[in-house]
């Protein structure tokens, strides 16, 4: 039993709320905390999402500021924690039943000479994790990854529970114009995410340019995910994109609502991660679900998520990456196999199933 | 691709069978030098990723050194804008004195520390060379201690060496099972007693050996010696280029684990079907395992019979079987004594005694 002795003893939070510096739609982060809000809703207790930001569209988000009022020494507060803020100080200090929930930092390596902003509040991030060790009871890690990187930081109470993932959000009918768009070339490749240097979309159009050399030389590359956070290292991908000629086969959609993200899922060839660090890699599970092959590289999290439900490339050779995708592409059978596996895997992250265990983790 | 067992998608095939495809399409120049350089773009529009720089700090530290840092205090905001960029401006205006000592500072540390890190790499730290160096002929000082390797040979040889005409009849024994081969390797062939067998008997055979006396020996007698380390030579020869391995009084000189790289090397390098051969001295006897072993302080430890079948056996050798040598002339028990059961116990007293004082191990590559 991980839950602290004190909490055992009071009985049942009186509310269970939850804060992370910005809520978004359409980020796997946000969307993990409003399908917990509905559990935790479900299950009898009033539950709030808070946020400093809340990006328009994200539903019914109060501001942080009304937790120092609301919050009772009986309420449970989640702190998801991705990135470092300076609220997190202010919240280590409110008196409550505090879980941090970790779905750890992207290393400021990442963004040192990229983009200072993030760097910074990486590196904050890391400092202030340190100081949360004794202030909070329980530390949850998204992957046993993010276990790992709690208990090498010294929090003694951890475990692991994934991401819950509303499932039946993607039963929509996929964007008939995504659809439409994506045209009838042999192969287009996919990835999803935040465009991020540490998701490293710049090796993904390198890679694009061995594929049209000695593969397929109308392959085309979609790059789904926001760009809006990381507009120095947007650029210089376009600037790379154009110098190597591509200006027409690399599409960058920038955030797409869920029935375009659904039929990018559902139109691709093959879906393909060179990332080198996620905590979790949501996207992956969706391409799973959505019945996409998965190539991926084997970076943080990455290997323990996709677990068997796809191929994962142990080391980084971009030749080696795109002679995967062509393998899948063009052997049917094979492409049939991964789609099984990838269906069987991703059946260990039912909505239902995780939400019972975040239950059971947070002994509600 | 097939399907393994367990219904996993079996990744180690689907990258052998790419990194295949990567081969042919190199040697077809497909993929060229112009696609290589497509892979090794570096974005464009700045400083490459620090988390690619990380791999080779050096110059990019150099680099970032000669970097400027750029600031613009003008703000964008509609209405106060200006307001922030005067503000800024001022404040700049004031600590500007303190900013560029502080810059100063900066830079003499970083210029010191990357002098600092070049003179380290190129001239490593004395106080370790020294120490590496200490260790190093410690090291090799205990390795030559340990089989007692200053001992001039000769005088041993001469001393303690076995007679030539019995090590000849031991080889004789393996005679027909290196009949017709073609090239056989003898480690440690000495003076060349089995190698001459050989020749007399039109098996193609040579040897290697470490001792400059033994090969000069050998080699005037028109022998084939090659010297070198055995298990250096073995590590050197192509796979499935020798038919044969002899090894006589070998397997006791060196670490257990070289052994074991040496029975590695031999399934490596000897054809399908090749014969080899131990031969070592019997620590089931007694007065070989308590005493005469140690008569040889090149002798590291004894390697009783049951062990050697074992190594071999493990080692996916086949036909593995134990070969003993008569016990030579010498001390024994009395065995004509009236009482059956003390007779029998005298003949078994004389065996775990006196008994054969070398054994060999024989098998076959699959």
């Amino acid at each position: 039993m991980t839950i602290p002795k004190p909490w055992r003893f009071a009985g049942k939070p009186t509310a269970v709320h939850q804060f992370h510096p910005v809520l978004a739609p359409g980020d796997a982060m946000s969307n993990h905390v409003f399908a917990l809000r509905t559990r935790l809703r479900e299950w009898g207790y009033a539950s709030d999402a808070f946020a400093v930001e809340a990006k328009p569209g994200a539903p019914d988000v109060l501001p942080y500021r009304r937790l120092f009022r609301a919050l009772r020494p009986t309420d449970m507060l989640l702190m998801h924690f991705s990135i470092g803020h300076e609220v997190f100080d202010q919240l280590a200090k409110l008196e409550a039943r505090k879980v941090l929930v970790y779905h750890n930092v992207t290393p400021p390596e990442f963004f040192t000479g990229l983009n200072d902003h993030a760097a910074v509040h990486a590196r904050l991030g890391l400092r202030q994790l340190a100081g949360l060790v004794p202030r909070v009871g329980l530390a949850v890690g998204v992957s046993e990854y993010d276990a790992h990187d709690l208990g090498e930081m010294g929090f003694e109470n951890v475990v692991t529970v994934p991401i819950l993932i509303d499932w039946s959000a993607y039963d929509v009918e996929p964007d008939a114009s995504v659809l439409a768009s994506m045209t009838s070339r042999r192969t287009r490749i996919l990835f999803v995410g935040r465009i991020s240097p540490n998701k490293r979309q710049d090796d993904l159009i390198r890679m694009l340019a061995y594929y049209r050399a000695c593969i397929d030389k109308e392959a085309q590359l979609f790059l789904v995910g926001s760009f809006r956070d990381q507009p120095q290292y947007h650029a210089r991908c376009l600037a790379l994109r154009d110098t190597l000629g591509l200006q027409a086969d690399v599409t960058f959609t920038g955030p797409v609502p869920m029935a375009g993200l659904v039929a990018y899922y559902r139109r691709a060839s093959v879906f393909c991660s060179l990332s080198e660090h996620e905590g979790f890699g949501v996207p992956l599970l969706e391409a799973m679900r959505l019945g996409l092959p998965v190539v991926a590289y084997d970076a943080a999290a990455v290997g323990e998520t996709l677990d068997g439900g796809g191929v994962l490339l142990a080391r980084k050779d971009l030749a080696e990456a795109a002679e995967v995708c062509a393998a899948i592409v063009e052997d049917a059978a094979l492409r049939e196999r991964l789609v099984t596996a990838g269906t069987r895997r991703v059946r260990d992250f039912a909505s239902d199933a995780v939400a019972e265990r975040t239950r059971e983790a947070l002994g509600l | 691709m097939s399907e393994p067992a367990s219904g996993r998608v079996d990744v180690d095939e689907i990258i052998a069978e790419v990194r295949e495809r990567i081969e042919r399409k190199r040697a077809s120049g497909v993929y060229g030098p112009e696609v290589e350089a497509a892979l090794r773009l570096p974005l464009p529009g700045g400083r490459p990723l620090f988390v690619e720089e990380l791999g080779d700090p050096v110059p990019a530290l150099r680099d970032a050194i000669e970097e400027r840092v750029e600031y613009d205090p003008r703000s964008r905001k509609p209405i106060y804008g200006r307001l922030i960029t005067l503000a800024r401006r001022a404040a700049i205006g004031l600590v500007r004195w303190w900013i560029a000592a502080k810059d100063e500072r900066q830079e003499r540390i970083d210029r010191l520390t990357y002098r600092a890190l070049l003179d380290l790499r190129d001239r490593p730290s004395p106080g370790f060379d020294e120490r590496l160096r200490t260790l190093e002929t410690e090291w090799a000082r205990y390795r030559r201690d340990l089989v007692a390797a200053d001992l001039h040979s000769v005088y041993f040889q001469a001393r303690f060496g076995g007679e030539e005409r019995v090590i000849r009849a031991q080889s004789e024994r393996f005679l027909d099972l290196f009949r017709g081969r073609t090239r056989v390797l003898d480690l440690g062939s000495g003076r060349g007693t089995f190698l001459q067998l050989m020749r007399d008997n039109g098996v193609g055979a040579y040897g290697v050996d470490l001792d400059e006396r033994m090969i000069a020996t050998a080699r005037e007698r028109g022998l084939e010696v090659v010297e070198a380390d055995g298990v250096a030579h073995l590590a050197g020869l192509a796979e499935r280029s020798i038919d044969g391995l002899y090894a006589r009084h070998l397997a006791e000189h060196i670490l257990p684990g070289e052994l074991v790289r040496v029975l590695r090397e031999c399934r490596r390098v000897l054809a399908p079907g090749s014969p080899i051969v131990f031969v070592t001295p019997n620590p089931r006897t007694l007065t070989v395992g308590a005493h005469t072993f140690w008569m040889d302080p090149g002798h590291v430890r004894p390697i009783p019979p049951d062990l050697f079948r074992f190594y071999l056996e493990v080692e996916g050798f086949e036909g593995v079987e134990l070969v003993t040598f008569e016990a030579t002339e010498g001390t024994t028990l009395r065995e004509d004594v009236g009482d059956e059961a003390l007779r029998g116990n005298m003949r078994l007293l004389n065996e775990t005694l006196f008994g054969d004082r070398d054994y060999a191990v024989i098998g076959r590559t699959p």
